[in-house]
C-alpha cells in the first residue's frame, strides 16, 4: 500500500496523462473518419461505432498505448540513480512489480473508461438510434479486466528491458502474431495477454472467434486467464528482477 | 571492537576480469570509514555488493551482524541509508515532492523528513523541481532522503564528486555532524583531501584489492618517508648514493626513497668516507596524499 501511495505521486506532471486521454479520442474519431472516407455508412447504428472503435483499438493500437503507459511510468526509475534507490531501499521487489503494475492497469483502466465515453458522445453526436447498449458496460468492464495481464506484462518488460521503445516493439509483435492466431481461429492465442485482450475487445461483436452472442463461458474464460496470467507474470518479473544485478 | 560491516573474500568477476579480489572490509561501529582509491579501483562494484545490489562472485558480506543476501537485503536495507555513484531524484517532481515519495514509501513521521532536510540545507530548496537542482542540491536531496529514515549505516559513494570546495566542506561538515549523531558513515572517494580529515578509518583500495585498512596513525606509521641529507657537496654526493639506491637531487640535499634506518647510516658513512662533509639527516615531513599516492602507484605497503 505504501508503495503504491508513492507511486501515485510520480504520477504528478506524468507524461502518461496526455495518452490516456488522446488515444481514446483518436481512436474514436479515426473510426468515424474511416466511415466517412470508405462511404460505408454506420448501417448498425451503435454496433457498428463499437466495432470500429473498440475492436479496431483492439488488434494493436491500444496494446501499443498500454505499452506505451507503461514505457513512461518506468522511465524515470531507469533515470539517474532512481534504479539503485529503489532496489536500496527496504520494499521488496515484489511490491514495487504490484505497484508499478497496478499504476499500469489503473492507467489503462481510464483510458478504456474514456474510450467507453467518447463512443457515447460521439453516437449521440451522429444521433445513432436508441441509446448505446447496456451490455457494452459490461464488456468495457471485461476490457479493463483483460487489460490488467497486458499491463504487468508490459509494466515488467519496461522494468527489465530498461528501454523506452522496445516493449512496445514487443507489443506490436505480440499483438501481430495474436491477430493471425485468433483470425485462424485458434483459441491458443488467447494464453498471450496480447490475444486475450484482442479477444475481449471484440465481445458481442461476432469478429474473429466471437460469434456475437457473449456467453457465460466466454466471461468465465476471460476472468480466469486474466487472473492466472496476471499472477504469473507478476510472480517471473519478481524472480527475474531479485536475481539479476543493477546495471552499471 | 564491533563491526558493523565486514566481508569475507569479496570478490566480483566479469567475464574473466576481477574486479574486486578478495576484499576483506573491517567497518567499526560509529566510525566514518573513507574508502579510498584511483577510479576504476573498485569501490562502487564493493560498495554494490555491501548493499546487494550486485552479487558477489564469491565471498561473503555481513552488515549490522547479519548476512547480506538477495534473501535478507530487503530486511536489513531499511536500516541503511544509501547513495551510489549519481544522485536519485524524480527530475519531474519538486524536492518536498520527492520527499513526500520516501516518506510514503517508507512510512515515516513528517519530523523524520523535515530534520533529514535541514540536516542537508535544503529547507528552502523544497518547492523547485529537481530537474532544476544544482548537482550539488542534488547530492544533498539524495543524501536527505537516505537520512530519512534515521539510518545506523549511511553508505555514501563519492558524495563530492562534482561539488565546488564550498560544497565539499560542507560535505565533511555533515559527515561529522552524523557520526557524532552516532551513525556509522562509509564514505568513498578517489581523492584523499575530501575525506582525509573528516574519516577516523581508512580503506585503501588499488586494482581491486585492499592494500591498506586502519586508523590514519597506522597508515602513516606503515610508511616510511623519505630521508633528506644536507652536505658540503650534493652534486657529488648523488652520483654516489645512486650506487647504493635511489636518490635525487634537492637543491643542497639528496633525497632518498623511503630508506630504513639501516640503509641511512650506510648513506650517511659512504659520504663521509668520500670525503663529503654531512651537516644534516632528517626524515621528510610526510603528507597522506604522499602515502596515499605512494601505495596507489608503487601497490602495497
Ligand atoms: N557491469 C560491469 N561489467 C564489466 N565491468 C565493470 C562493470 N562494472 C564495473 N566494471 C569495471 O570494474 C572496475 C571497477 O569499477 P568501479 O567499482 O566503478 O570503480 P570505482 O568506483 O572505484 O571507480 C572498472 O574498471 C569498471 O570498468
Ligand atoms: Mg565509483
Amino acid at each position: 500500500m505504501n508503495a503504491l501511495l508513492a507511486e501515485l505521486i510520480k504520477l504528478k506532471r506524468s507524461l502518461s496523462w496526455p495518452v490516456v486521454v488522446l488515444l481514446p479520442l483518436a481512436l474514436v474519431v479515426s473510426a468515424v473518419v474511416n466511415t466517412l472516407v470508405s462511404g460505408q455508412p454506420l448501417e448498425d447504428g451503435w454496433a457498428t461505432l463499437w466495432l470500429r472503435s473498440l475492436v479496431f483499438g483492439g488488434l494493436f493500437p491500444l496494446a501499443l498505448g498500454v505499452g506505451t503507459l507503461a514505457s513512461l511510468v518506468w522511465r524515470v526509475e531507469h533515470r539517474g540513480n532512481n534504479w539503485n534507490v529503489l532496489m536500496s531501499g527496504p520494499t521488496p521487489t515484489w511490491r514495487i512489480v504490484v505497484a508499478k503494475g497496478i499504476v499500469v492497469a489503473g492507467l489503462s483502466a481510464a483510458m478504456q473508461v474514456l474510450l467507453h465515453l467518447a463512443v457515447l458522445v460521439m453516437g449521440e453526436v451522429l444521433g445513432l438510434p436508441g441509446g448505446m447498449p447496456v451490455a457494452y458496460l459490461g464488456i468495457s468492464a471485461l476490457i479493463m479486466i483483460a487489460c490488467v495481464p497486458l499491463a504487468v506484462l508490459q509494466s515488467g518488460l519496461s522494468m527489465v528491458l530498461r528501454s523506452f521503445a522496445a516493449p512496445i516493439a514487443v507489443a506490436l509483435v505480440g499483438s501481430g502474431i495474436s491477430i493471425m492466431l485468433l483470425m485462424a481461429g485458434l483459441d491458443a492465442a488467447l494464453v498471450s495477454p496480447y490475444g486475450l485482450f484482442s479477444r475481449t475487445t471484440q465481445l458481442g461483436t461476432g469478429t474473429f472467434l466471437d460469434d456475437g452472442s457473449t456467453s457465460a463461458i466466454d466471461v468465465v474464460m476471460i476472468l480466469s486467464l486474466s487472473v492466472g496470467l496476471t499472477a504469473g507474470l507478476l510472480a517471473a518479473t519478481t524472480w527475474f528482477i531479485n536475481r539479476r544485478d543493477t546495471h552499471a | 571492537m564491533s563491526y558493523i560491516v565486514t566481508t569475507e573474500n569479496l570478490t566480483k568477476r566479469y567475464r574473466d576480469r576481477t574486479v574486486v579480489d578478495g576484499v576483506d572490509l573491517r567497518v567499526p561501529t560509529g566510525c566514518v570509514y573513507g574508502f579510498l582509491g584511483p577510479n576504476g579501483a573498485g569501490k562502487s562494484t564493493t560498495l554494490k555488493m555491501v548493499l546487494s545490489l550486485i552479487r558477489p562472485t564469491s565471498g561473503a558480506v555481513q552488515v549490522l551482524g547479519q548476512p547480506m543476501t538477495r534473501q535478507t537485503r530487503r530486511d536489513l536495507l531499511g536500516r541503511i541509508g544509501s547513495l551510489i555513484e549519481a544522485p536519485p531524484g524524480y527530475a519531474h517532481l519538486t524536492g518536498a515532492e520527492n520527499m513526500r515519495l520516501v516518506q510514503r514509501l517508507l512510512g515515516l513521521e513528517d519530523a523524520q523528513v523535515e530534520h533529514a532536510v535541514r540536516t542537508v540545507r535544503m529547507n528552502d530548496q523544497m518547492d523547485k523541481k529537481v530537474g532544476h537542482y544544482s548537482l550539488g542540491m542534488k547530492q544533498r536531496l539524495g543524501i536527505a532522503m537516505a537520512l530519512a529514515r534515521r539510518p545506523e549505516l549511511l553508505v555514501l559513494d563519492e558524495p563530492s564528486n562534482g561539488l565546488d570546495p564550498a560544497g565539499i566542506e560542507e560535505m565533511r561538515e555533515l559527515l561529522r555532524g552524523l557520526a557524532e549523531d552516532g551513525v556509522t558513515v562509509m564514505v568513498s572517494s578517489h581523492l584523499l583531501g575530501e575525506i582525509d580529515k573528516t574519516a577516523t578509518v581508512l580503506g585503501i583500495l588499488s586494482g581491486g584489492r585492499m592494500i591498506f585498512q586502519g586508523t590514519r596513525d597506522e597508515l602513516f606509521a606503515a610508511s616510511t618517508p623519505d630521508v633528506l641529507l644536507d652536505c658540503s657537496a650534493p652534486e657529488r654526493a648523488q652520483a654516489v648514493l645512486s650506487r647504493i639506491g635511489p636518490a635525487t637531487l634537492e637543491g643542497s640535499a639528496v633525497r632518498l626513497a623511503g630508506p630504513g634506518n639501516r640503509a641511512v647510516a650506510g648513506a650517511v658513512a659512504a659520504l663521509v668516507g668520500d670525503g663529503i662533509g654531512v651537516h644534516g639527516v632528517r626524515r621528510d615531513e610526510q603528507t597522506l596524499e604522499d602515502v596515499f599516492a605512494e601505495l596507489t602507484s608503487g601497490g602495497g605497503l
